[in-house]
């Protein structure tokens, strides 16, 4: 990182206080700039401020593409008309507003947030749509394409005039900003994000997918019905056919434009949303824009040249966007025909040259040029221990566990337990079963017979939240990190009890103390594999469930490894351990379980599986494919 | 037959055949998902594009039968160049900026084909004669028949190119596994450009029989590429000819509810059917069931 | 990172200087949907509008005052869509040195954003959305004073001649068809109305409603067939017109439809083709060079934007006439200022001869009470028209008069 100015703040404190100077800015600006039309388009941004920092909570921190926020919008809207029109008073339709948009969401939460994806985006679609033709049905309640005119009710007994509204329309903004702000980088946001990243791993680890989804979309719909309420208020009359799928893309444009998962980001998509369209059509600063974007887009392209490279296609797009647009400008018959092409252009360039948003580039170019004060971490506290008193039942026990795929019997009657305190190897070659098994047991995957029993509770089959419940947690052979957030804070969404001082002393427990503010992303393989098995640790389990976890480990971390499971076992927590190398099953397990072909075909301790015929031929008879570096068909088995 | 029967099966029919039309659409979602899992939300642009590229060939002289073939060349061309511009670089960084680059494009070309064109519909003149055919009371047109015998065609001739060639094998192949199919030789690249390809040429090709029962112009795209992405997203992306079944249930749909709760409220039942089928089956109707692997 | 800031930074310098005063010109707005789906009206205004200033302009301008000012024009697409109208509204009149507008196709834009220029007492004359509501709006809001004119037959004339044709015709039972805008459902609402008014003799049997962009109207016209329909009244734009047009023909349901001025567009009679022959609609004007008074300003209008037929003649006649009358008024009121504007546009002297009549005095102090007073259209102005083989006709050759005819009111 190049050197650059180093500033005494915390970041934080900083950011707080050039929001506090932006939203200062704001509020004298109309002194500034006079005229109704200045107003209407800040009150315009206002709006869609409030309306596109309830959409990032869906689009930037769920990662779902979410198409109802327009929808949710207009119910918003037409609630506060309808109420105005029964006579309610200012602070009663506001709310009205943002029930209107807040029940409709939570029904659709109920179905949509059980998908993802392209799925996702098109439930949400749907039910857009049949928003806007109840709306435009209804006649009896909303008048449907004729529209609903409502005459704005005085605030108590001041009567706003347009300054007055756009003052409150941002105090409106601010309070949801920082409302979101709160919301979002609570334990509550961490979770969303880290649900985000593998929605598989904080399921197993009891943070919970579906609840917090919900929680988001209805905060984002709640917004939605804020901005919906303000903007009836403001324009004082609604038709159903503005709330479409027209609106929607320019909202989503606005979202990744400003850049996703910021409110910054979102304000700034729609200062670009309110303000751009209708800028555009000023001649002379729509060609002093396309101009300087022009000259912009084309520095990329010239660096690439400099340094005599051919410039790759992100340096070279955004100019040749920009030159089309351009060109258009100049030479075009009438540019007000191409003003819908040309903002398409604008939109292609800075979505090409900015993937991270406005408020991502300048947030990069800030941390290159600024340095703040980090944030202090808290001295680590606790450590390795059973969480809670030892109960009487078996820590795990399955009975004739079965499962299938296709006719392929991956797991096949296997009945297994682990005793208090006792730590159960589980080897066999690959594709043996072993991780289909432990994602029978923590709930991944629905059995197809038998039973699984955790510290004698029975979870319910197929759910991990419900294994988990039960005291089960484990890691992944596949990594499942939280890539969007920093080890401390993979720790914190895992903690059942304590804060930021336990979860330094689980990262202090496995050797991750100075990590505690990387992110998960920029963590190397080893360290990540440790800190899964803390963020397992750190929910308090029953049983702990290792899949693999010296996988690709160097020499040196394995030796860690191998102590941290020591220390982990001295401390009484029961472990199943799935592993190849023998020399770590070795000498950390009491007893090893020998799957192949989906069957148990040896439990005893280590000396025993040795010598077992069964086990030498499964392995020397299959073809497997260990890559784990030991050479030796005997160092394998043990 | 009851004249209310009749009202009914003459609107169950028109809707299915409307509905061919979005499954046609469709499988253009279909084979630009397969390879690189990304959705192109301004495929109704370039059916729109596809219907006018049409016209204007037709507009020189040239018949029907070769508007079409001209149509599915620059279907082609701009497949590709969708691709090179919109996709690649989304796909590369894994994100989901494909989809507002696809916006972003058909928005542009929605501008292109306003002021090339200009705004309004226009008809596609096609060599079909103009009298609608009866069937025991129900009236069907020609160009309709060829929206069902089009798409069935088409479809069916891709399907048997995926099956049955070199090239066709490779595309499935980068399709199960990108990273693998490399290793055995096969540029995934290629693959998935060649894949847009196909799905321009099945937009364009969709937009030529489509036209002449529509008539062309630039409001089409915005409600074929939702009634399309429904379909392909309801049916499953990777179900094949199932698309057919979920276009005409959808078109069926559409079309008996309008009829009998009122056109305002057509579109509404399939919409909830739509959410409740996904809630129940999220990888689609006849889509293949997704095993969550760790 | 960079890029974006300074595109910020131009961007708030550029919008916080204020427009310099130019001079000696007459700014007029002309705002309207130029792109989308109601685009072919707003074009055909806008050019009918811009082809009138460029013959003023021509002649070196307006005489305000005794100085000739030429006429700039400041062009805003609000897209049809409600919101950008209403901003569009906010920009104008907050721009300082607008004398007037002319425009705005559809009805809702109207009702948004019309009280922003009256607000600010800017002058504007609405042409050509035809909808009741951005007239009635005000004489329900009991305005005293209102700048706001309008330059078109609107739909209380049209549904009144449409109910009077059907009758004419001998029929007794109707099917109204509509679109599911603000247009066609205060067309049909008018419709009805006028149906009352007219002593019930017409039966609406079937009344259906149709949403912008449907291409199969099978449905809606299945109903009416089986209702026993004598004729189809409808209120839409062109696309789906046509697309009523054609499926009536699949169907074999041969009735005629009579509907809104819509039925002239061009969009509607290119592709409905031979199904739209007969399709009758009120009209103010017709594109028909045997019409002496019209034939300077269709070969005008042709030879300007290089086109064998206007898109929507309707919409472009009264663009042109509507600048026609503005320019008189400013010359007549001696000033630039709105204010003044509106006292001369009611109390109009001299006689403007125009593409579609002599308009003598078409508008008279507003009262609230009676709208007619910003109303330029009568149902005496009116005549009915008739789509054949491609061009729309009058439907009585006998009318002929209304439209060459010498003055109105």
């Amino acid at each position: 990182m190049s050197a650059g100015v180093t500033i005494a703040l915390r970041e934080n404190t900083a950011e707080r206080l050039v929001r506090l100077a932006l939203f200062l800015g704001l509020a004298i600006l109309p002194a500034l700039w006079q005229g109704q039309y200045a107003l209407g388009l800040l009150t315009l941004m206002a709006v869609y401020g409030v309306l596109l920092i309830g959409l990032d909570a869906t689009v930037g921190y769920l990662g779902q593409v979410n198409l109802a926020q327009a929808a949710l919008f207009g119910l918003g809207a037409y609630g506060t008309a309808l109420a105005v029109q029964a006579g309610a008073s200012f602070p009663i339709a506001m709310l009205a507003g943002i029930v209107a948009a807040l029940l409709p969401g939570a029904a659709l939460a109920l179905p949509a947030l059980r998908l993802e994806g392209p799925q996702f985006a098109l439930s949400t679609l749907s039910f857009a749509t049949l928003s806007v033709i109840f709306l435009n049905e209804s006649e009896s309640i909303t008048h449907g394409a004729l529209g609903i005119s409502i005459i704005r009710p005085s605030l108590f007994t001041v009567t706003l005039d347009a300054r007055g509204f756009y003052w409150l329309c941002l105090v409106v903004l601010f309070l949801a900003w920082w409302a979101s702000e709160i919301l979002l980088k609570s334990r509550f946001g961490l979770s969303i994000e880290a649900l985000r990243d593998s929605p598989t791993a904080t399921d197993a680890l009891g943070i919970g997918t579906l609840r917090h989804k919900a929680l988001a979309f209805a905060w984002g719909s709640a917004l939605a019905g804020l901005a919906g309420a303000l903007h009836a208020l403001n324009f004082g009359y609604l038709q159903p056919a503005a709330f479409g799928y027209d609106l929607m893309v320019m909202l989503l444009l606005g979202v990744v434009f400003g850049g996703r998962r910021s409110q910054w980001g979102a304000f700034a998509g729609a200062a670009v949303v309110a303000m751009l369209p209708n800028l555009l059509s000023n001649r002379t600063l729509f060609l002093s824009l396309v101009t300087c974007g022009f000259i912009l887009t084309l520095l990329p392209a010239i660096r690439a040249l400099i340094s005599r490279r051919l410039p790759s296609f992100r340096d070279a797009a955004p100019a040749g966007a920009m030159s089309l647009a351009l060109a258009l400008a100049l030479l075009a018959h009438n540019v007000e025909d191409w003003r819908k092409g040309i903002f398409a252009l604008f939109l292609f360039a800075a979505v090409v040259g900015l993937p991270d948003g406005l408020a991502g580039a300048v947030a990069a170019a800030l941390h290159r040029l600024l340095r703040f004060t980090p944030d202090p971490l808290p001295q680590a506290a606790g450590g390795i221990t059973m969480s809670e008193a030892i109960s009487r039942a078996l820590p795990l026990r399955t009975v004739q566990l079965s499962k299938s795929f296709g006719g392929v019997r991956a797991v096949d009657n296997v009945s297994l337990e682990i005793g208090q305190g006792e730590t159960l190897g589980l080897i066999g070659p690959n594709g043996s079963g072993k991780t289909t098994f432990v994602n029978l047991v923590s709930g991944l995957y629905a059995p197809d017979g038998g039973s699984v029993e955790i510290a004698g509770n029975r979870p319910l089959p197929g759910k991990l939240m419900s294994a988990f419940s039960a005291g089960a947690a484990r890691t992944f052979q596949n990594l499942q990190p939280f890539s969007g957030l920093t080890a401390l804070e993979s720790i914190l969404v895992c903690q059942r009890t304590g804060g930021k001082r336990e979860a330094m002393g689980w990262l202090r427990a496995v050797g991750l103390e100075a990590n505690a503010r990387d992110r998960c992303s920029d963590m190397s393989y080893g360290d990540l594999r440790f800190l899964e098995i803390a963020r397992a640790l750190a929910t308090g389990p029953r049983v702990l469930m290792l899949d693999e976890p010296a996988a690709g480990m160097s020499k040196q971390d394995i030796v860690r490894l191998v102590d941290l499971i020591a220390s982990i076992k001295r401390a009484g927590i029961p472990i199943l351990l799935i592993e190849h190398h023998q020399d770590v099953v070795a000498e950390l397990c009491d007893r090893v379980a020998v799957m192949d072909g989906g069957r148990v075909i040896a439990l005893g301790t280590s000396a025993e599986i040795r010598r077992d015929p069964k086990v030498i031929e499964a392995y020397l008879g299959a073809d497997d494919e260990e890559t784990d570096g030991s050479t030796e068909r005997e160092a394998q088995i043990c | 037959m009851d004249a209310k029967y009749l009202a009914l099966a003459q609107m169950a029919v028109g809707g299915g055949l409307m509905g061919m039309a979005y499954a046609l659409v469709a499988y253009g979602f279909q084979l630009t998902y397969a390879a690189g899992k990304a959705v192109n939300f301004g495929q109704g642009e370039l059916v729109m594009l596809g219907a006018f590229a049409g016209i204007s060939l037709s507009g020189i002289g040239l018949p029907y039968w070769a508007t079409v073939l001209g149509a599915m060349v620059a279907g082609a061309a701009l497949g590709w160049c969708i691709e090179r511009v919109a996709v690649r670089l989304a796909l590369q960084q894994r994100n989901e900026g494909w989809i507002l680059l696809t916006i972003i494009v058909g928005l542009f070309s929605l501008s292109l084909v306003e002021n090339i064109w200009g705004r309004d519909d226009r008809p596609y003149p096609t060599p079909w004669p103009a009298e609608a055919l009866d069937f025991f009371g129900i009236s069907v047109t020609w160009p309709e028949l060829a929206i069902a015998a089009g798409a069935l065609g088409i479809m069916t001739l891709v399907e048997l190119a995926k099956r049955y060639t070199m090239v066709g094998i490779a595309v499935q192949a980068v399709s199960a596994d990108p990273d693998a199919a490399e290793l055995c030789g096969i540029r995934s690249r290629s693959a998935i450009s060649l894949s847009w390809m196909v799905s321009g040429v099945a937009a364009a090709f969709a937009g030529t029989v489509i036209g002449p029962v529509t008539t062309v112009g630039p409001t089409m795209a915005a409600a074929l590429t939702l009634k399309a992405f429904s379909v392909a997203v309801v049916a499953g992306l990777d179900s094949g000819f199932g698309l057919v079944l979920a276009g005409i249930a959808l078109g069926v749909a559409e079309n008996l509810s309008g009829y009998v709760l009122g056109s305002g409220w057509r579109e509404a039942p399939g919409l909830i059917l739509l959410i409740l089928a996904l809630s129940l089956r999220p990888q689609g109707v006849f889509g293949k069931k997704i095993i969550r692997k760790v | 990172m960079k890029a974006s800031r300074s595109i910020l930074a131009v961007l708030l310098a550029t919008s916080f200087s204020s427009v310099a005063l130019a001079a000696d010109v007459v700014k007029i707005a002309i705002t309207g949907p130029f792109s989308g789906g109601s685009a072919p009206m707003g074009v055909s205004m806008r050019d009918g509008v811009k082809l009138a200033v460029f013959q003023i302009n021509q002649r070196g301008g307006i005489v305000v005052g005794g100085k000739k000012m030429k006429v700039e024009l400041v062009e805003r697409d609000d897209e049809g869509k409600n919101d950008r109208g209403a901003l569009i509204a906010q920009e104008i009149s907050s721009m300082g040195d607008i004398s007037a507008v002319i425009g705005t196709v559809n009805t809702g834009v109207a009702v948004m954003g019309d009280k922003y220029y009256v607000e600010k007492g800017i002058v504007k004359i609405i042409t050509p959305a035809a909808g009741s509501a951005s007239m009635t709006q005000w004489s329900k809001a009991g305005v005293k004073d209102l700048p706001i004119f309008r330059f078109a037959s609107h739909d209380g004339i049209q549904a009144q001649m449409v109910v009077e044709k059907a009758l004419r015709l001998g029929f007794t039972k109707v099917a109204i068809l509509h679109d599911a805008t603000n247009y066609g459902v205060s067309g049909r609402d008018d419709l009805i109305a006028q149906i009352n008014k007219q002593g019930n003799k017409l039966k609406a049997v079937a009344v259906e409603k149709f949403a912008i962009g449907d291409k199969d109207m099978t449905g809606q016209l299945i109903k009416a067939k089986a209702a026993g329909a004598q004729a189809i009244l409808i209120w839409g734009i062109g696309p789906e017109l046509a697309a009523v047009a054609s499926g009536k023909d699949k169907l074999g349901f041969k009735v005629p439809m009579i509907g809104g001025w819509t039925l002239s567009m061009s969009n509607f009679i290119d592709t409905a083709g031979a199904s739209g022959n007969g399709a009758l609609m009120p009209q103010t004007f017709i594109e028909d060079e045997s019409i002496a008074r019209a034939k300077p300003f269709i070969q005008a209008y042709h030879k300007a934007y290089n086109v064998s037929r206007i898109p929507s003649p309707v919409s472009a006649a009264q663009g042109y006439d509507a600048a026609l009358l503005l320019a008189e008024a400013i010359h007549e009121a001696g000033s630039t200022s709105p204010a003044k504007i509106k006292v001369s546009l009611e109390n109009l002297k001299v006689t403007v001869k125009g593409a579609i009549s002599d308009w003598k005095k078409p508008w008279t102090k507003w009262n609230p009470l009676n709208v007619e007073t910003h109303e330029a259209f009568r149902r005496a102005t009116t005549v009915m028209g008739k789509v054949q083989n491609g061009h729309v006709i009058l439907a009585n050759p006998s009318e002929k008069f209304v439209l060459e005819g010498a003055t109105t009111n």
